[in-house]
Parts: structure tokens; C-alpha cells; sequence
């Protein structure tokens, strides 16, 4: 299990389209994704779970991921959050 | 990839709300509108409808989100126009329409299948906003 | 029943477009207020569709024809409504070119059959299946006591205006009207009233 912290820098958010593409990206992987913040946790892969997070910008979450690929799992998820989705 | 179809009395809401999900979409999927009548007033047209989910269909079945009122008779009139296989496999989403195509969408990028799709869809009734 | 097909589509037709200020003002109270228009812009495009193409004699071809136009050119629940049932009426009349009494009672089972289905709907919730049903069962009654088809007709169409004065009478439980319950009282269905009025249509040129 890989456990790390990120804060959310991209001016949206965690909404709409960048949580489509967390949830995309999530899915390609095998193992279990899990997001937190706020004291709320989500499944990763799942849309309405991470829209229902309202994870506004400068929010700092946990994104855990289980299972065999886990670590490219995490720097994928982690690379896409700092590259702030490719809004700016 | 199940294929998403959005049926509005009009066209220009169809088409905005198929903009909107195209921004999440995989590349390959089909996200159909069926707004409007065949001349551009206010309304919904069976035929369009039955057109636009021939055209959603790549062979895993279509998701069909509706407005209000007559978008689900006529959907549902579309589906006597479609052959018995395609008819097995498509389904009308209990959802609000653009939150529900926007999470049909998602769901179907990822591969889902037709129920987890619609399911997705209907979830979508319980997102807050604020 | 002889006579001209389209002649009779084409009265039905003036009719329903004749009353589309009426239709509407029923819907207005009640429902979205378009009934008349959404009925009037279906049966100007069955107009504009039969006088454009080649003559012919298929009655159920050419209830086929109706029923898919208005399918695509009413715009409301109306148009799926009343497109179904001229294409499930289309079905008993295939290949025909004179109705009696037995097809045209066939005929009227399916149209409402189908309006059942797309509708989800029954009697007594203050639809068009309040004037359809009534009309249907005096023009079975007629037709199993040896009546002709115009009095077999004009049964239905008596039934048919008896049947939108029972929808003053109860709450709408189906389509927008709904919405108001209780208030629904007092109106009569737009919906009925349509249905109603093809019935005169036809009963009038049957009887010139």
C-alpha cells in the first residue's frame, strides 16, 4: 500500500473534467484507489465518489493505491495533479 | 464502449450538453445528440432519437439521457423503430440530463458496462452543488 | 366505410387545425398550453406529406404514413401518442381499401392498446383514453348488433363527447396535469377533447 499527500493547485479544482481524468487514469491501473480529505474518503474510480468530494483548489489530499501496480499507480495520479491537469 | 444518447426538446441544449461531455470522453466514444425537431423548433422527434442510437451503438448497447415530459415518450417510441437486438441493449437513465451525461460519459470511458453506466447516470441524482 | 381516404384524413386534419385555439386553451389550463399547436403543426406536415406523394389506396399504408408524421412533427406527448395508435391502426388495415365494422373495431383495440402502452396509462386518469375507450366499446356494441359502420360511428362519436364530460369531473393522474391534483377538476382533458374531435371529423364527413 503507497500512501501519499498532494495538494490540489489547478484553478477547478478536483470537478468536472480533471475528475473525469483522475478517474480515468485511476481505472487503467489494477490496483485500488483511494482519495481523502476533509475527512471524507472516495473510490478513486469511481466519478461520482470524487465529484461528490467538492475538492477545491489548494485542498490537500491523501491518495492512496493497493495492489500490484501500485506505485506506478501513485506517481501517475500524483503526475497529474501537479501538472494541474493541463489547465494553465 | 456503451454510447451515450441525449434527448432534449432542444437542439441547442442537446448539442451543449454533448460539448461538455465530449471534454471527458476517450477518444473512440460516441456521445449522440437528439435535441429539437427535424425543422429546429422546440420538441422531440422519435426518429431523430431512433437515428441517434443507431449511430451511438458500437455493439455494447446505448445510454439515453432525456429532459423532460415527451423526450421519454419519444424515446420510447424510438425504440419500436430499432431492430430486436439493439432494442435489448439500450436504456433510458432516470437522471438529470446533464449531470447524468456527464457521469454516463466517465463511466462508459472506463469500459463499464450498459447497467453500471446507467446506474452511474442515476447516481448523479444525489450530487450536491453546494 | 368507402369514400376517399384522404378526404377523410383531410377533414379530420381541418378539424383538428381549426380547433387548435381551443385545444390550447384546454392545455393552457391545465397542462403547457401547445396541445392545439403541437396537434395542428402534425396534421399541416400529414398534409403537406400526403398531397405530396403518389396515391394510394393501402389504407394501412397510408395510416402508416400519418402515424410516422406525426411521430416526427408534433413535438409533445401527443405526437408519440397519437402516432402509435395510427400505426398500430395501420396494422388490421394493411392491404385494405374498404373498412367494415369488424377491421375498424380491430383497428380501434390496437390504436388504444398502444396508447396504453406508450402512455403508461388507463381510464379514468384523464387522458384521450377517456374518450378513446367509451368511443371503442359503443362502436363494439353497434357493430355486434348488426349496425352499419357511419351508425356504428356515430355511436362512438356520442360516447367519445360523453366520455371528455367525465373528464371535468375527475383529478388528472397522468401526463403534466398531474402536477395540479385536485385542481384539475373542473377542466376538461385537451387530450380527450383531440380525440373527440377526429371522431366528429369523421362522423361529419360520413354524413355529408
Amino acid at each position: 500500500m503507497i500512501e501519499i499527500q498532494v495538494t490540489i493547485t489547478n484553478t477547478s479544482g478536483l470537478h468536472a473534467r480533471p475528475a473525469a481524468q483522475f478517474v480515468q487514469k485511476a481505472a487503467a491501473f489494477k490496483s485500488k484507489v483511494k482519495i481523502a480529505a476533509n475527512n471524507k474518503v472516495a473510490d478513486g474510480k469511481s466519478i461520482l465518489a470524487v465529484m461528490s468530494m467538492g475538492l477545491k483548489q489548494n485542498t490537500q489530499i491523501t491518495i492512496t493505491t493497493e495492489g500490484e501496480d501500485e506505485k506506478e499507480c501513485s506517481k501517475a495520479l500524483e503526475d497529474m495533479i501537479k501538472s494541474k491537469f493541463g489547465e494553465e | 464502449m456503451v454510447g451515450v444518447v441525449i434527448v432534449s426538446h432542444s437542439q441547442k441544449v442537446a448539442e451543449g450538453i454533448r460539448e461538455m461531455a465530449l471534454q471527458m470522453s476517450a477518444p473512440e466514444q460516441k456521445i449522440i445528440a437528439a435535441g429539437g425537431m427535424a425543422d429546429g423548433g422546440i420538441g422531440t422527434d422519435a426518429f431523430r432519437v431512433s437515428e441517434a442510437i443507431v449511430s451511438a451503438d458500437t455493439g455494447d448497447g446505448v445510454a439515453i439521457m432525456v429532459d423532460l415530459g415527451s423526450a421519454v415518450l419519444s424515446t420510447e417510441t424510438a425504440f419500436e423503430f430499432l431492430d430486436e437486438e439493439l432494442r435489448s441493449k439500450v436504456q433510458i437513465a432516470d437522471a438529470p440530463i446533464l449531470e447524468g451525461a456527464i457521469s454516463a460519459v466517465v463511466e462508459a470511458s472506463l469500459g463499464s458496462n450498459l447497467a453500471a453506466v446507467v446506474a452511474t447516470a442515476e447516481g448523479a441524482r444525489t450530487l450536491n452543488k453546494c | 366505410m368507402s369514400g376517399n381516404l384522404y378526404e377523410v384524413i383531410s377533414a379530420v386534419g381541418e378539424m383538428i387545425i381549426g380547433n387548435r385555439q381551443k385545444l390550447t386553451d384546454l392545455d393552457a389550463a391545465i397542462g403547457d398550453g401547445d396541445h392545439g399547436i403541437n396537434m395542428a403543426r402534425g396534421f399541416e406536415a400529414v398534409k403537406a406529406k400526403l398531397q405530396g406523394m403518389e396515391m394510394e389506396s393501402d389504407i394501412g399504408k397510408v395510416l402508416k404514413i400519418v402515424g410516422m408524421t406525426l411521430i416526427s412533427s408534433v413535438g409533445g406527448a401527443a405526437g408519440p401518442l397519437y402516432g402509435t395508435a395510427f400505426l398500430r391502426a395501420a396494422a388490421p388495415s394493411q392491404g385494405k381499401t374498404e373498412l367494415d365494422t369488424q377491421t375498424i373495431g380491430l383497428m380501434l383495440e390496437a390504436a388504444i392498446a398502444g396508447i396504453k402502452e406508450r402512455g403508461k396509462a388507463t381510464t379514468g386518469e384523464k387522458t384521450m383514453l377517456d374518450a378513446l375507450v367509451p368511443a371503442y366499446e359503443a362502436f363494439q356494441d353497434g357493430a355486434n348488433t348488426g349496425k352499419t359502420v357511419t351508425a356504428c360511428l356515430e355511436l362512438a362519436y356520442e360516447a367519445a363527447q360523453q366520455g371528455v364530460e367525465f373528464t371535468k369531473t375527475i383529478i388528472a393522474t397522468k401526463g403534466r396535469a398531474s402536477y395540479l391534483g385536485e385542481r384539475s377538476r373542473g377542466h376538461q382533458d385537451p387530450g380527450a377533447t383531440s380525440s373527440y374531435i377526429m371522431l366528429k371529423a369523421l362522423v361529419e364527413y360520413l354524413r355529408r
